[in-house]
């Protein structure tokens, strides 16, 4: 710090000038310009939380499934779309619409279209999801076209807010590839649907290998690649890295991403542009890992408590994604490999990087909305049930490993297990979430002091 | 790392620190406003922040650490801040 003779400050208020215009984090609302409502990003949250929890539980009554099931409609696929378009793709459009406006300083365009399309987008993943668990193609349709409309809407939100992007070069290129990615996946999901409804446009394998690219690594991964650097550094108070060491991360994945849907739509090269794929991957992947221990090891705040862990997870999930991977290219179709890697991909590394993302980010959420007209408003560790985030973290990891094993051993005890143990840590989060709402409701009828 | 080196808070002959952090990129200016708070807080003088947003994410971090902000008049397009420990 240095003295004022070393360092001419900057113009002091006049005396008397210090007029009090607001207190506390009034200034949220000044800030709508660039944030949404905090009960936008919030309906998405709670939908998501909701979803997991309805998720485990499928998984838990249709156990006797799941050791048969391979890739068709039934109770195991609308579990994966629960955990997919439910948890994590409503997951997404909440953080994404509440932090990519920090990250490119530009504010949301139409900030009320997103609490509008959450209207559409719930009934449109119940339906969807219903229409898979119960094998009934016109549902599933119905369900998805809402599902596809309200993704469009947000891609397009996302584009308009790309566009005008001011800095956070990196940042900026994990949304356009996510962006692309997002277009790639509606068409994937649009032939899938056909195919299911009689009129197929695309061949069945291409289809879900696309849907797959774009949908698990594209879409959601890259976006969890790139908010990355904005998440962490907030959390652990560390700086953000280098722009062109993102860049160079984000273009690995791409790459990655980009051979792994070319792979799909030309199945005579698959085999290799699936392992150069894979190679981009890894090389992506060492490349962010060294960009967010860089962070975490100059942060204010490194030790991030259970979220902390749980996206330690999520890292070892992809490092676990990409060797299941390769597993499954070189063993035969009928393998639990591919099943497995598509359960470390969902499970173990987006859903647990998700999870270890929203353990901070709500409280965090909850304070700065709590703050408005309060000088002395709620902590985000008060608005915290910390019990209930450890009861999740464990019972999270846990219901993983155990379906692992129950898909690797074709035992459907496992699998039930598994989801009694996944309902225990959904459920756990659920509370964690109702009682920050209940703290949050009783600070805002507080009077203001 | 590509952000630019940041000017250190200064003492103003108001007897505020100063801490002038416009146009940097988030979350550089948080980082600065916090630690400037951890590191120099407890002297009992006041933070004048110069942004040129609104730093939404600082209040809650303000608060876990007992201070809170309010607005004050500034240039034209600047956010100025007083931070006090509550």
């Amino acid at each position: 710090m240095k003295t004022p003779q070393a360092h001419a400050p900057p113009p002091a208020p006049a005396p008397g000038a210090a007029r009090r215009a607001a207190l506390g984090g009034s200034f949220l609302s000044g800030a709508v310009g660039r944030l949404l409502p905090a009960s936008v990003p919030f309906r998405y949250f709670g939908a998501a939380v909701v979803f997991h929890l309805a998720a485990w539980l499928v998984v838990l009554l249709s156990a006797a499934d799941w050791p048969a099931w391979r890739g068709g409609l039934g109770w195991p696929l609308a579990a994966l779309h629960l955990v997919t378009l439910g948890t994590l793709a409503a997951s997404a459009i909440g953080a994404s619409l509440q932090l990519l406006p920090v990250a490119t300083r530009m504010p949301v365009r139409w900030p009320r279209l997103p609490a509008l399309l959450w209207w559409i987008y719930v009934p449109g993943v119940v339906v969807l999801t219903a229409g898979m668990g119960l094998a009934r193609p016109p549902w599933l349709a119905l369900g998805a076209a809402g599902v596809i409309a309200v993704l469009l809407g947000y891609g397009l939100l996302l584009a308009l807010n790309l566009r005008g992007a001011r800095g956070m070069a990196g940042v900026v290129l994990h949304g356009w590839g996510a962006l692309i990615a997002l277009a790639l996946l509606l068409a994937s999901a649009t032939a899938l649907v056909m195919l299911w409804l009689g009129r197929p446009l695309l061949d069945r394998d291409s289809a879900r290998g696309l849907h797959l690219a774009a949908g698990v690594f594209g879409f959601m991964g890259l976006l969890a690649l790139g908010l990355s650097s904005v998440l962490l550094p907030m959390f652990a108070l560390g700086r953000v890295p280098d722009d062109r060491r993102q860049l160079a991360a984000g273009g690995a994945a791409l790459t990655a991403v980009a051979l792994a849907a070319a792979a799909a739509l030309a199945p005579a090269v698959a085999m290799p542009l699936r392992v150069t794929a894979l190679l981009c991957g890894a090389v992506g992947l060492v490349l962010h890992l060294r960009l967010m221990r860089g962070v975490l090891a100059g942060a204010m705040r490194p030790d991030l408590g259970w979220g902390g862990r749980l996206m330690h997870m999520g890292w070892a999930g992809l490092a676990l994604t990409l060797v299941l991977a390769a597993a499954a290219l070189a063993a035969d179709a009928a393998s639990p490999w591919a099943r497995l890697f598509g359960l470390a991909a969902v499970g173990g590394w987006l859903t647990s990087f998700l999870f270890g993302v929203l353990q901070r980010i709500l409280p965090f959420l909850a304070a700065m909305h709590a703050a408005q007209g309060r000088r002395r408003a709620p902590t985000p560790s008060a608005l915290t049930l910390g019990r209930a985030l450890a009861w999740h973290a464990v019972a999270h990891a846990l219901a993983l490993v155990l379906l692992a094993a129950g898909i690797a051993a074709s035992s459907a005890l496992l699998v039930r297990a598994a989801g009694a143990t996944g309902t225990v840590g959904a459920a756990a989060f659920a509370v964690f979430l109702a009682t920050l709402l209940q703290r949050l409701r009783r600070a805002m009828a507080a009077p203001a002091d | 790392m590509s952000m630019p080196t940041p000017e250190p808070a200064t003492l103003g002959s108001d007897g505020c620190w100063h801490i002038d952090v416009r146009g940097l990129p988030p979350p550089q200016p948080l980082l600065l406003i916090l630690r400037q708070v951890d590191d120099h807080g407890h002297d009992g003088r006041a933070l004048i922040v110069h942004h040129d947003r609104d730093p939404a994410m600082l209040y809650a971090e303000l608060a876990e650490r007992g201070w809170w902000a309010e607005r004050i008049d500034g240039d034209p397009g600047e956010v100025r801040l007083r931070l006090a420990a509550t």
